[in-house]
């Protein structure tokens, strides 16, 4: 009951205050630019009270004026959800929480990276590939027939790098074949190509995969047995470590195929840091995404700089997906949602934005683990999963588009 | 009548022709005509996702969910939606004049609802009425609209790829909530919807039963008729100028005078009326309707076939869309050639993805639509460019 109040507070008094403010901004000739945002944190926490003080004394808006009451905002939920549900396991039980988050930080990194080949392609390229779920897909598929089918007993770390190279090569030759003509002035109203041609190329892949392998879900083993070890010892462990499982404290439970995946995506995090940051190339690739006249006037040749960030965002994407098709069962339908958790990620941490896209991966992942464990009657909550992430990119784009650390438009 | 008039004129009154009389041709092929039903439905989507999005630039994925809206409402209107001549005192219910207009509860199957309770108090000969489907039908279209307006507020200032973020976000909340709340919209399983015509139809003295195709052919036939006619009508107004300003540079067009704000919410809404009109008519012919209709793939049917047809002409679009839907249907049957059976189920949709790629990159402007710039325009280059010649010292200006 308190939390359909809450819910009915933050969700109207949020709607006045992002409606309402900004107009009384822009008839007093301010900065409007996080009016918006900042009104709607405003009236969700405070109702009429902070917004009557925020239209009066109309103060210079910075990012205090979103982070104070974005927090109040989450806590008056928290306290509504608490005082609802006092049975709820997420407010009952710390361990089952921190299992939750942990676990949601877990796959958010694989999440981020991810959600950083397609924020890769969008920096350097300035579109959004509606194929990005695809590559995912593939990335899984190519390990499953790889290690499963046509060279059982092949080392399934010799079958990522594998699917890595292949996810690259169709990305870099569709880039070829069907975006270079945008920069080559072939094509009228190029932003609009590239949306539909994107989109069919995940039309394409998608529906020949399903042709070619069927829709039986495809499982792979998990890629190592973790050896059994106790740290300090088997009473009042700090880790417990089993072949399917790792467990922190007694209490914090991960299986262990999240955690290989997880380390496996934190050392490609840190080979695509050193590429991006160290290596000619990689400074390349950023001084496109800066600004592609002056990147083409010392040498830079941007088509190929295009090619290869599109290789490098679907092979991301690629090995997100090598790396997860060891946790979940794999179907050629099975990037559509990652695709959209993508979009939610990098429209949270700003289109464009290396670090957004790794934090926004963090956020969602987190998001989701509470969201299907929190929620009360299960069958629903498992319904909605998709949904929670598609409401945050909802709100981002109104309130905010350029997100959390994404450039001014 | 000049040479180029009637080149557009024939085919066409041929074409209409043809789609009125085909039930006659087909009345023992009921399968032809539902192909066809289904084929007029996708052409008015098409033809309306093309107004959308090929005059008015408003990439939006959110097509399918405005039919949907427009399916849901009738559906839901005419599962819960009851009158009755006596106040049932039990459901939340307002009195107009001697009938009583009522909700009934959602419930699970099995349970009573508050009209089964109601029904052991009410006294004989108290009259239970459902209420009329076109009613449902004109609220499905309406909420449609609002829901157009709705979105089309909201998105006013995204353009391109978060236009299509924003759409594709608004149908997937829509679909897992449609999915999700069991108890209202039956779910994954699908929300069942009578027949167009429960009680049958009379035509010209002719008696045609609830099961029978040809009074859905010729509803769906005048709705497809009759959207092209006012589509085509507005984009040859100076909406439709207004439309493609807004397309190809919107600060240009605002500075020139075009009210931009209201005429992308124009468009939104009147796209949005057509295709939630579509999909309530669809929906009580087909019967059934189910979340999966606003599925990314029957999103990327709808893109497929305008951007085939034609994204910049209705008319292409909507040939797209008849001719694909045939021929997607057709193409069901699996291909034997030697040892290998293929399974076309999946491989025409490959098929579909793969011309939807090469039309756009190699045919911009789809494979209908030249075709009728063809047939329409003919001699207009030659004059065209014999005109180029006359004025050799045009100054040649670079494309921006």
């Amino acid at each position: 009951m308190y939390l359909w109040l809450a819910l009915l507070w933050i969700i109207g008094w949020g709607v006045v205050g992002a409606v309402l403010i900004p107009r009384v901004y822009a008839r007093r000739d301010l900065d409007v630019s996080q009016a918006a945002l900042a009104g709607a944190m405003v009236g969700a926490a405070s109702g009429p009270f902070g917004l009557a003080l925020l239209a009066y004394f109309t103060p210079r808006l910075d990012w205090k004026w979103v982070v104070v009451p974005g927090a109040a905002t989450v806590a008056i939920f928290l306290t509504a959800f608490a005082a609802t549900y006092p049975n709820n396991l997420c407010v009952s039980n710390s361990a089952f929480v921190l299992t939750q988050v942990v676990n949601g930080l877990v796959v958010g990194i694989i999440y981020g990276l991810m959600a950083l080949g397609l924020t890769l392609i969008f920096s350097i390229l300035g579109i959004v590939s509606f194929a990005h779920g695809e590559f995912y897909m593939l990335g899984g598929m190519f390990v499953y027939y790889l290690t499963q089918e046509w060279f059982p007993g092949l080392h399934p770390l010799a079958a990522v790098v594998v699917s890595a190279v292949l996810t690259f090569v169709i990305g870099a030759l569709f880039e070829v074949l069907f975006l270079r003509p945008m920069n080559t002035g072939q094509v009228e109203r190029p932003g609009e190509y590239a949306i539909l041609v994107t989109f069919g190329l995940s039309f394409f892949l998608q529906y020949t995969t399903l042709a070619l392998v069927g829709a039986n879900p495809k499982k792979v083993p998990r890629y190592f047995d973790y050896p059994r070890l106790a740290i300090p010892g088997e009473e009042g462990s700090l880790l417990k470590v089993t072949p399917g499982t790792v467990r922190l404290f007694e209490e914090i439970v991960i299986p262990s195929p999240r955690v290989t995946a997880a380390v496996i995506a934190l050392i490609l995090l840190g080979l695509l840091m050193w590429f991006l940051y160290r290596t000619w190339i990689g400074k390349a690739l950023r001084a496109v995404s800066q600004d592609r006249q002056a990147a083409a006037v010392t040498g830079i040749n941007p088509n190929v700089m295009n090619t290869l960030a599109f290789g490098l965002g679907g092979m991301l994407a690629g090995l997100s997906g090598a790396s997860l098709v060891q946790v979940f069962s794999w179907v050629p339908w099975v990037g559509t949602q990652a695709a959209a958790r993508s979009f939610v990620i990098i429209v949270l941490g700003g289109m464009g934005s290396l670090p957004g896209a790794f934090v926004g991966g963090l956020i969602v992942g987190v998001v989701e683990a509470l969201g299907a464990g929190c929620v009360p009657d299960p069958h629903r909550a498992a319904a909605y999963i998709p949904a929670y992430g598609m409401l945050i990119l909802v709100l981002v784009l109104l309130l905010k588009p350029t997100g959390l650390f994404g450039r001014e438009l | 009548m000049n040479r180029n008039a009637l080149w557009i004129w024939l085919p066409l009154g041929l074409g209409v022709v043809v789609m009125l009389l085909a039930p006659l041709a087909l009345v023992s092929r009921p399968y032809i005509m539902h192909i066809a039903i289904v084929a007029y439905f996708y052409a008015i989507l098409a033809s309306s996702w093309a107004l959308l999005a090929g005059y008015g630039g408003q990439f939006s994925f959110g097509h399918m969910a405005f039919m949907a809206i427009g399916a849901y409402t009738t559906g839901l209107f005419a599962k819960f939606v009851r009158l009755t001549t006596v106040p049932t005192g039990v459901c939340p219910e307002i009195t107009v004049g001697s009938y009583t207009l009522f909700l009934l509860n959602p419930v699970t199957a099995g349970e009573p609802t508050c009209l089964d309770i109601a029904k052991a108090t009410m006294p004989a000969g108290t009259l239970i009425y459902r209420p009329p489907i076109y009613v449902g039908i004109l609220l499905g279209v309406l909420l449609g609209g609002v829901f157009g307006f709705l979105i089309g507020v909201l998105v006013l200032r995204l353009r391109q790829a978060y236009l299509a973020l924003f759409t594709i976000g608004f149908s997937e909340i829509l679909r897992v909530a449609l999915n999700a709340e069991i108890a209202i919209t039956d779910g994954p399983n699908g929300l069942e919807l009578p027949p167009l015509f429960p009680k049958g139809v009379t035509i010209f003295g002719m008696y045609f039963d609830a099961t029978s195709k040809i009074p859905p052919y010729y509803v769906m036939l005048f709705l497809f008729l009759g959207s092209m006619v006012f589509m085509h009508w507005l984009a040859s107004s100076r909406y439709g100028l207004f439309f493609r300003s807004i397309r190809e540079d919107e600060e240009a067009a605002a500075a020139l005078g075009v009210n931009i704000v209201r005429y992308k919410v124009l468009l939104f809404v009147i796209t949005s009326m057509i295709a939630a009109a579509a999909g309530a008519v669809e929906a009580h012919y087909i019967g059934v309707i189910t979340p999966n209709i606003l599925l990314i793939l029957q999103m990327s049917l709808v893109i497929a076939m305008a951007v085939i047809g034609g994204m910049e002409s209705l008319v292409g679009a909507a040939i797209g869309a008849i001719l694909i839907e045939f021929a997607l249907e057709f193409l069901r049957q699996n291909i034997t050639i030697g040892p290998w059976t293929i399974d076309m189920t999946d491989w025409r949709l490959v098929f579909f993805g793969l011309l939807l790629m090469l039309t756009l990159r190699f045919q911009n402007n789809g494979l209908i639509y030249p075709i009728i710039q063809r047939l329409t325009r003919a001699g207009v280059t030659e004059e065209i460019a014999a005109r180029r010649r006359l004025v050799p010292e045009t100054v040649q200006e670079g494309e921006g």
